[in-house]
């Protein structure tokens, strides 16, 4: 595979329901081979820009590229080479276990029998079981089965924590981790939606931040810890009510100062050196804290 | 060998998993030609992508600690870096700027601040010690 090609490309696009603005401008780009967050609140239009993606809903205008080619023109070579594991997930209720992987299988002109057993065994999933009896993290765990034995070149997750125990998350991410990235780690693409977002803080190369439809920041996760920093600062006396240039949010509370720094904290360290603290501690925002500021 | 990764050190993610092995071979917490977890398990075990693992280990190769046997997996090698001794010297004295620079910053005076490089290597070659004693 040409890895010049992004896996994702977006430019420009636009989607709405009724009057009202689902996604308005947004533009992204995800590198093959990495694993890309879409972060965002309840209705920024993260489900919708995946929906676009998997040409369930037309945009009304903009680009919308996967492997180079247009999921409306090229629908089946386009879903040839993707999986989405939504945060519902539906399956035929009369089917078992076995039945709707067979069932979802037929679909695929690729399925890892081997990474199928060793799965369901992980999740201790009953092949037997009628779908209608699974609970939401079963569910889950045979979607995500049937997004990982096609080998797909990416991966689309939606939500895909949501409402799960906190074992079957991290038996999700690990699986994502393991099984799914197992064989030609370098064209494993991994595209997901959350809002979880410290579940998957080390899965995460590059993220997109979200807002009502609109793209607000996209940066590296390693950049985005070394460019965000949380710095403390005490004071024999009271803190000095300076303001720092550079700084995205102070608080000042007696002898103590926390400034929250945007690029600018070696600067910020300097003008506080030079106001002679007792103590001064810096530490990077995680990528979670990073959501919170960019949004607050 | 435990490794840890904190993303609030502000440090990328693999320079961590880097700085940890090369702390764990040189206090002899893993020794050499002792084998390193493979990618996968310890992706998984750290949550971390495993590109973030593997990018670890080539820069770990690079930097002549560690060794990729192909079909068996990585191994740290003997100390013994291919660089030419000037060139490790001059590696080594950019790091000891800086850590003079934070000294400075820090008020620690010249004569303190080498009774404390005195009392780390102490503290590693206790270390260094007691791991060859468990062998």
């Amino acid at each position: 595979m040409n890895n010049t090609t992004p896996a994702i490309e977006i430019k420009d696009l636009v989607y709405t329901y009724g009057r009202s603005d689902a996604v308005h401008g947004l533009n992204l780009t995800v590198p093959a081979g990495g694993c890309y967050g879409l972060f965002g609140r309840n209705g920024a239009g993260k489900t919708t820009t995946m929906k676009c993606l998997l040409n369930l809903l037309r945009p009304r205008s903009g680009i919308v590229r996967l492997f180079g080619m247009d999921p409306a023109k090229q629908e089946v070579e386009v879903k040839r080479r993707l999986a989405y594991v939504p945060d519902y997930v539906a399956f035929y209720p009369w089917m078992s276990v076995r039945e709707t992987l067979d069932y979802l299988a037929s679909f695929r002109a690729h399925w890892n029998r081997d990474t199928e057993r060793g799965l369901l065994d992980r999740f201790q999933l009953d092949q037997r079981q009628q779908t209608s009896t699974l609970s939401k993290g079963q569910k889950t765990q045979v979607a995500l089965v049937a997004a990982i034995c096609p080998e797909p070149d990416l991966l689309l997750l939606d939500e895909p924590t949501s409402g799960l125990d906190p074992i079957v998350r991290r038996e999700f991410i690990e699986t994502v981790i393991g099984a799914y990235q197992e064989s030609d780690p370098g064209n494993r693409t991994i595209l997901v939606s959350t809002h979880l977002i410290s579940e998957f803080e080390g899965l995460i190369d590059e993220f997109t931040i979200m807002n009502k439809g609109r793209e607000v920041l996209t940066l590296g996760a390693d950049q985005a810890r070394d460019r965000y920093q949380k710095i403390r600062a005490r004071f024999a006396t009271n803190a000095p009510e300076t303001t720092f240039p550079g700084a995205l949010r102070q608080r000042r509370n007696a002898r103590e100062l926390e400034i929250i720094a945007n690029g600018g904290g070696p600067e910020i360290l300097d003008q506080l050196r030079r106001l002679s603290p007792e103590s001064l501690t810096t530490e990077a925002l995680t990528l979670e804290e990073v959501f919170i500021a960019t949004l607050q | 060998m435990l490794l840890q990764i904190n993303f609030k050190s502000g440090k990328p993610v693999y320079l961590q998993v880097v700085d940890q092995i090369k702390a764990a071979a040189a206090s002899g917490a893993v020794q050499s030609g002792e084998p390193l977890p493979s990618i996968r398990p310890l992706a998984e075990e750290l949550r971390v992508n495993r590109n973030t693992i593997a990018k670890a280990y080539t820069e770990l190769e690079n930097q002549g600690i560690i060794e990729t046997l192909p079909g068996k997996g990585c191994f740290v090698k003997p100390n013994n870096s291919p660089l030419k001794k000037e060139v490790r010297r001059k590696l080594l004295t950019e790091e000891i700027d800086h850590v003079i620079v934070q000294a400075h910053h820090l008020q620690v005076p010249p004569d303190e601040f080498l009774n404390l490089v005195r009392e780390r290597q102490a503290a590693m070659q206790e270390r260094q010690n007691s791991h060859d004693k468990g062998l």
